[in-house]
This record gives C-alpha cells, structure tokens and sequence, in this order.
C-alpha cells in the first residue's frame, strides 16, 4: 500500500505544477487591470504607476512567477491586493464552510442516490421505474442557482422550515439538499443499472434458489457487488460538488472558499485567485488519490501494483 | 375592596409604565442589513468598497456632516470658518469626544489621521485623494486645529463629509498594522465589534456616544447591534428580507420593489439617484462627432422617456443635462433649455451638416452612410437602453452598432479616444464631479472620454472650484450645464429611482440626501 501511495504522491506533482502554471499565466492573461480597479475612477496616470510598483506587478511575469512558486512552497500564498490579509489565512477561515457544505451534500447524494437506485430497479412497476427516473433526470438538468432558489422560496418563505441565510445545522439543510440532489440523481441512476446487472447474475439465482429472502438477497449480495462502481463515482462526484459550491454558496449566502473565489476574480485580486486555484488544486488531487486508494481496498482484483 | 383592586391596577399600570420607559430608553435589538458585497478591509482609508463607506456611516465619525436638507452640518467639528478666501480653514472640535479604544479625540488625533490619509506608505486609494488638496494642518489647541489648502477649493468640505474620511485612531492603526483593516479605531455611534470572513460584520452601540450631529439625538442610539450580513444574490438578499431575517436591503432591486409597495410588513423608500443613470458620451476628436450639428441632432433624435418607461418600468425620471435634481448646483431651467425631441430638427441639422437621405433610407454624406459604434458596459440596463436607442436613431437613418464590451476594457478604450461613443453612468455627492468628466486635465487620466479639450470650459470648472460664494458658484454651475449641452457633448437619458427596503419593526429610520439610512434616532420594535 505504501509504494502505491508514494507513487501517487510523486505523479501528483507535475500535475500541481501545471496547476500552479495555469492559476498563475490565467490570472495574467485576463483582461482587467487590477490596479485600475482598485482604484476607481479617480486614479490618475502617477496613483496607477505608483501603486503598480508597490504591488511588484510591473516586475517581469517569469520573475512574479518564480516569487509566487517559492513562497507557495512554504505555504505562503501572499498578501491580498484588497484586504492586506495573508492569503492562507483567508483560505482557511472559510475552508470550514465549504467542507461542511461538501460533506453533507455528499452525505444527500449517497443516501438519496442509493435509495432510488435500488427502489427503481427492485420494484416491479415499470411506472413507478420511469417516474423515479424521470425525476432524476431532472435532478441532473435543472442548474443549482435554480433550484436553491425554488427550494428557498418552498421551504424557507412558504413553510417556513429553514432559515435561508443562518450558518449553523438547520442553515446547511437547503444548501446541501440544493448542491446534493444532482450527485444524487447521477448516483441513482447508476445504482439502478449496476443492480440490476447484478440481479441477473447466476449467483443471485443460486442464493434465490436456497430460500434466501428478497431482501437480504438484495441488501447482503446484490447492493455490495452493485456499490463497487457507484464508490468510484462518488469520489469523481466530490471535485464536481467543490465546483458547485461556487454557485450554491452565493445563492445561500455561505461564506466558502467558493464564493471567495468568485470576488476575488471579480475585483482581479490575483494573489487571491492564485492562492485559491492552488489549494483547489491540491486538494482535488488528494481526493483523487485517496479514490484510487478506496477503490484499490473494496474491490482486490484491482490490486495495488 | 374596589379601592383595593382600583390601587392593584395604578401599581400594575405605574410598573408596566416604568418598565416600557426603561425599555425604551435601553433600547437595543439587532438590525440586520442583507448586503450584496464583502468589505476589502473596514480601515477607511485603505478601502475602495462602497460597503465600507456604508459601515462607516454607523461606526465612524466625520469632520463635518451634511443634514437632512443637504447642507453642511456639525459632526467632529462644531464651528468652521474660512479665512484668505477659502485658502485655510479653522475648525473647532467638540468638546470631550474619545475614540472607541478611549482615547481622546482631539485635534492632535485629528491631524494625524489626515497625515496618515495622505501618507504614501498608506495606498490610500480615496481617503488620499479625499485630503489630496491639503497643505498643512496647525494644531492651535486640543480642540482647534487649521487646515490650509493648496488653493481655494469650494468641493474641500464635501470631501471632509464623505465616510471614508472618517477619522482613525492614528496610533491604533500604527501598532495594528493590517489587522486595522479587520477592527478599526473610529469613534462612531456603533463601533466594529466583529467580522466573521465572508459572514458578516457585527457593530456594537457605543454606550459613551454623545457627540451626535445636531439634527440627531447627541447621546448612543437605541438600537444596540447592527449586523451586515454579507448575501451576494439578489434574489436571497430579497427572500431573507421577507423571511424577517434582515430588516434592511439597500439598494433593494428595483424589479422586485412592485411586489413589496401596499404590504404592511415592509416599507418601501424612493430617493432620486444623486448622479445620471445612463447617458451617451460623443468623443470629439473623431467622425462623426467632430461636428457640433451632428451632436446635437443626436440629442434631437431620442425620446428618452420611452427608456424611462421601458427601462425603468416609470421607476425615474428623464435626464437633461450632466447634473440630476439631486445634487446641489443642478441648474432648474435645464429641462426647458435642454433639446427636445424632434426628429425635423434633428435631420434639418444634420442637412446642414451635409448628411442628406433618400426618403426613408439611411443618411448619406459623399456616398458614405451614417454609422457609428457605441461602445456599452455588459450591464442589462445599459444594454436595453442602447438598443432604443439604436432603434430611434434607425428612424432617422443613422447605422449605430452596439458594441458590448467589458468594463474595465471598455474604460481603457474611452480614455485612449480612439473610439466614438459610450454608455457610461455615475453617481456622485456634489457637481465637482463635472471636473472629472469634462476638464482637460482629465482626458487621458480621468473620465473626459469626450476629449473635449476648452480653455473656455476649463476656465468655468476652476472658477466652481474656487469661489466661495454660494450663489457665485450655482451660477457658475448653471453656466457650464448649459455650455455643455450647447457643446453636445453628452446625449443624457435617464436617472433612475433608488430603493431601500425597511421591515416595519424598524421605527425612526430617515433616509439621509447622501442616499443611506440615518439610524441615531431609529428603534426597532
């Protein structure tokens, strides 16, 4: 397991590297002067110049670039153009948001999404079949913004269930359902078909053949043979819940690294952006190694070569 | 018996009174505004964001204020007076005023502040440009201090009402460094008690209030917390406004406002916008618009009351000229003296000009038609308003093409003059924002994207500048509002209705000419 995990390690790094090179050449290549912006319409030719060179843009990029890979190296991801704040530290004040998000939009997915499946492929109702089915279809289709809004305007204003811009428990309810119910219906759908490739397995008709009951056939064999691939999509599914975070935390108002990204975009904070591109990469990448590792562990005709 | 019961109920009734009057004085509650952006930083003279200014106008105290009627009012300063014609300026403070660490706020801290505005190590982006006409500041006593001027500048005590020249607790700032930006020092009715990133922000009453602008109570206002809750959606800003979960949204959305007038959970409040919504920049320097006629026959050719009604669904009036109703110094005969509607004017002008057209076709002139781009910002509004426009200069044969470009692109492409007309809008506090746009110190740098270059207008910009005289000066203004519009060098559209919503627990609450809510009065129910 050991070499299997270094070795991810080390391919992980070329991969940041590009990472690093991206967030860095993009933020450069985007038109939008964030001196300019900074300063509003009043700056003149000498407050722009002036400030340019405080800020250190006017050196040459491959000298700004180098500054920045160095300094990220040791973990520090520079100073805000905005705020003054060190950009790490703004990192993590709302990495905790976005986890929590994640995680509990995780936690709807599997659960939604692994209930439906099974219910859609158990049941003998070809009706009840295209009727979950349909409803996971629009589950994938409709976009977050939308459907955080419907679910706000049901909920929050109609019965009145949930606040719609509190930070605690009953606050994370309609953001996690809202970013969760399209990871749920992908895993759904996926449920369902892997089941029922399962069902129609000669083992499921041996243990039928033994007496075993509906259910325990379903829960005890079939669903563990079933989960194997929906495991490796949920993992896949977590860098697409990051992304949607950007959407749903600006629709409920959460403070995440999402909607963090989205400002410092809008107002050019480059440091910002980079430090942001930088950790969403890192962590995307280390989710992903741990996916392969999960995978390797459930299923061992895979094996950790 | 009936006696005994009779005194039950005065003891009951006198109890009840006194706890209601003990209440009322103690006030308290939480006010929460549901707010579209996030501070860069709460130091006022390190910000750029509107928000922060808004904050400061609950958690910061300026040298002098502005009261409900617009004119200049007492706030640090009790007295002021000019001397050497408007060179320098002598200020007297309010006795006993302290900032919010209890530090004492006289005219020792008051310099420093200033100092620390137009220190260069500071990056102060406006509170720089704010004291930018200073010279020196004498400290005379603990509560007077003098400020010369590099020339007599009439804006100079607007300036000194803008939020974001509140004054600092200089050495606080010193010791804090960037973790100033997070808690400043101010000495405001409410000081900054938290900010949670991307939250919210939480200010507390500050109970040794009592130095409060003169159309206010003087002592710390009832309600004890304000909180702005940081929701960049406009729509959840709006639904948490109806939840009750915010009590404040300003500005509200305009399209949501119909939905909201006629209930009586919520209140509603409409103030003219204090600059000009959406207008049309010509750039002299290139064709078509090198020629005043054509100018004008574009001021001829719109009916800008269609974009009143369709734009702004009625919610704003149109505009005439570079300055609105709602900044002192706008010339009431503008309307009468701006050109009207009349498309006969408008081609009769343009014939002059040498632009003749077949029937209904397009204008021509040496065979070549009458096209021009307008550059437009990717705003919705401006957007729509660009394409009536198009749509009435189509009746008259002129080509305009919409260009829809960036922002900070199109700002760059403006200043370079290479271009021949944009959208542009503002919003100001006073009419020296026509220095801006029209000096010629501002082609190139600031936003004289007409490239209008006259020692004419230029020598009425200064004189604004530096008469004393308040008639003086609105004559002046009325002169260069009528000097630009014979000039054409804008074609003015529209200015739009700005809304706050209130949830009715809030009491008390004025709307201040500078477009915010006035709280020091207010109770929350």
């Amino acid at each position: 397991m050991f070499p299997f995990l270094l070795r991810r390690l080390i391919a992980a790094v070329p991969v940041l590297f590009g990472v690093s090179l991206l967030a860095f050449s993009m933020t450069h290549l985007t038109p939008g002067d964030p001196v300019t912006i900074m300063l509003g319409e009043r700056a003149t030719a000498e407050d722009v110049t002036r400030l340019r060179t405080e800020l250190g843009l006017d050196r040459p990029l491959p000298v700004q670039y180098g500054t920045f890979l160095v300094r990220a190296l040791r973990g520090d991801l520079g100073t805000s153009l905005r705020s003054g704040q060190p950009v790490a530290r703004e990192i993590a004040d709302r990495v905790g948001a976005t986890a929590a998000l994640t995680f509990a939009a995780m936690g709807v997915a599997v659960v939604v999404g692994v209930l439906l499946g099974t219910l859609a492929a158990i049941q003998r109702s070809p009706l009840v079949d295209a009727i979950i089915m349909s409803v996971a279809l629009v589950g994938i289709s409709m976009p977050t913004f939308w459907s955080g809004l419907l679910l706000i305007l049901l909920f929050a204003l109609t019965l009145g269930w949930f606040p719609i811009t509190a930070s605690g428990g009953a606050g994370l309810v309609l953001p996690a359902v809202t970013l969760g119910l399209p990871a749920a219906a992908v895993l759904a759908r996926l449920t369902r078909s892997a089941l029922l490739e399962v069902l129609g397995q000669d083992f499921i008709r041996t243990a039928k053949s033994k007496g075993v009951a509906a259910t325990g056939i379903v829960a005890r064999h079939a669903l563990r043979n079933a989960l194997i691939p929906v495991v490796t999509i949920v993992g896949l599914q977590f860098g697409n819940l990051m992304a949607g975070s950007v959407i749903v935390e600006s629709v409920f108002a959460r403070a995440g690294i999402g909607r963090f990204a989205v400002n410092a975009i809008m107002a050019r904070d480059l440091p910002q952006v980079q430090g942001i591109v930088l950790f969403a990469g890192v962590v995307y990448v280390g989710v992903n190694a741990l996916v392969d590792l999960v995978y390797a562990a459930i299923d061992p005709r895979i094996g950790v070569k | 018996m009936v006696k005994k019961t009779l005194h039950l109920v005065l003891a009951l009734l006198t109890a009840a009174l006194v706890a209601g009057t003990a209440l009322a004085q103690q006030g308290g509650g939480t006010l929460t505004f549901a707010y579209s952006e996030e501070p860069d930083t709460l130091d006022p003279q390190r910000t750029t964001t509107a928000v922060t200014g808004l904050i400061m106008r609950y958690a910061g105290d300026t040298i002098l204020t502005k009261d409900l009627t617009g004119a200049y009012a007492d706030g640090l300063a009790e007295a002021w007076e000019a001397s050497d014609g408007g060179l320098t300026w002598t200020f007297t403070l309010k006795p006993g005023v302290t900032f919010h660490d209890g530090t004492p706020l006289d005219a020792e801290a008051v310099r420093a502040s200033i100092q620390r505005a137009l220190a260069p190590e500071t990056q102060s982006p406006i509170a720089g440009s704010l004291f930018a006409p200073v010279t020196d500041i004498e400290v005379v006593d603990a509560r007077t201090f003098r400020i010369t001027l590099e020339t007599p500048f009439a804006p100079f005590l607007d300036n000194l009402t803008d939020p974001r020249g509140a004054i600092v607790q200089a050495a606080a700032a010193a010791e804090m460094g960037t973790e100033f930006g997070r808690r400043p020092v101010t000495s405001g009715p409410w000081r900054i008690a938290a900010w949670e990133s991307g939250e919210r922000i939480v200010l507390e009453r500050n109970d040794a209030y009592a130095w409060g602008p003169s159309y206010t109570r003087a002592d710390a206002p009832s309600i004890g917390r304000i909180e702005f809750r940081i929701v960049p959606e406009a729509a959840t800003r709006v639904a948490a406004f109806e939840a009750g979960e915010a009590q404040v949204v300003t500005p509200f959305p305009v399209t949501d406002v119909p939905r909201f007038l006629g209930d009586d959970r919520f209140q509603m409040v409409s103030f003219l916008r204090k600059g000009v919504g959406r207008f049309m920049e010509l750039n002299v320097l290139v064709a078509p618009f090198d020629d005043v006629r054509v100018r004008r026959a574009l001021n001829h050719a719109v009916d800008a009351s269609i974009m009143v009604d369709v734009v702004l669904e009625g919610r704003g009036i149109q505009a005439y000229g570079v300055l609105p109703p709602s900044i002192w110094g706008y010339w009431e005969g503008m309307e009468d003296y701006a050109p009207k509607y009349d498309p006969e004017t408008a081609l009769a002008l343009l014939a002059e000009a040498g632009w003749t057209r077949d029937g209904s076709g397009p204008l021509r002139k040496d065979g070549e038609a009458l096209t021009f781009t307008l550059l437009s910002p990717p705003f919705d509004d401006a957007v729509r308003t660009a394409q009536i426009a198009q749509q009435q200069f189509a009746e008259i044969g002129i080509d305009m093409t919409i260009e829809t470009i960036e922002f900070g692109t199109l700002l760059a492409r403006v200043k370079e003059g290479t271009h021949q007309a944009n959208l542009m809008g503002y919003t100001y506090t006073n009419p020296d924002i026509v220095h801006l746009w029209f000096h010629s110190s501002n082609i190139g740098t600031g936003l004289a994207h007409s490239h209008f270059d006259s020692p004419e207008l230029d020598a009425l910009i200064e004189r604004s500048r530096t008469e004393t005289d308040d008639d003086a000066r609105l004559a002046t203004y009325a002169e260069i509002q009528r000097f630009i519009s014979d000039q054409a060098l804008w074609v003015p559209f529209w200015i739009n209705d700005n809304y706050i919503g209130t949830n009715a627990s809030l009491v008390g609450a004025v709307v201040h000419p500078d477009g915010f809510l006035l709280l020091n009065d207010a109770t929350l129910d």
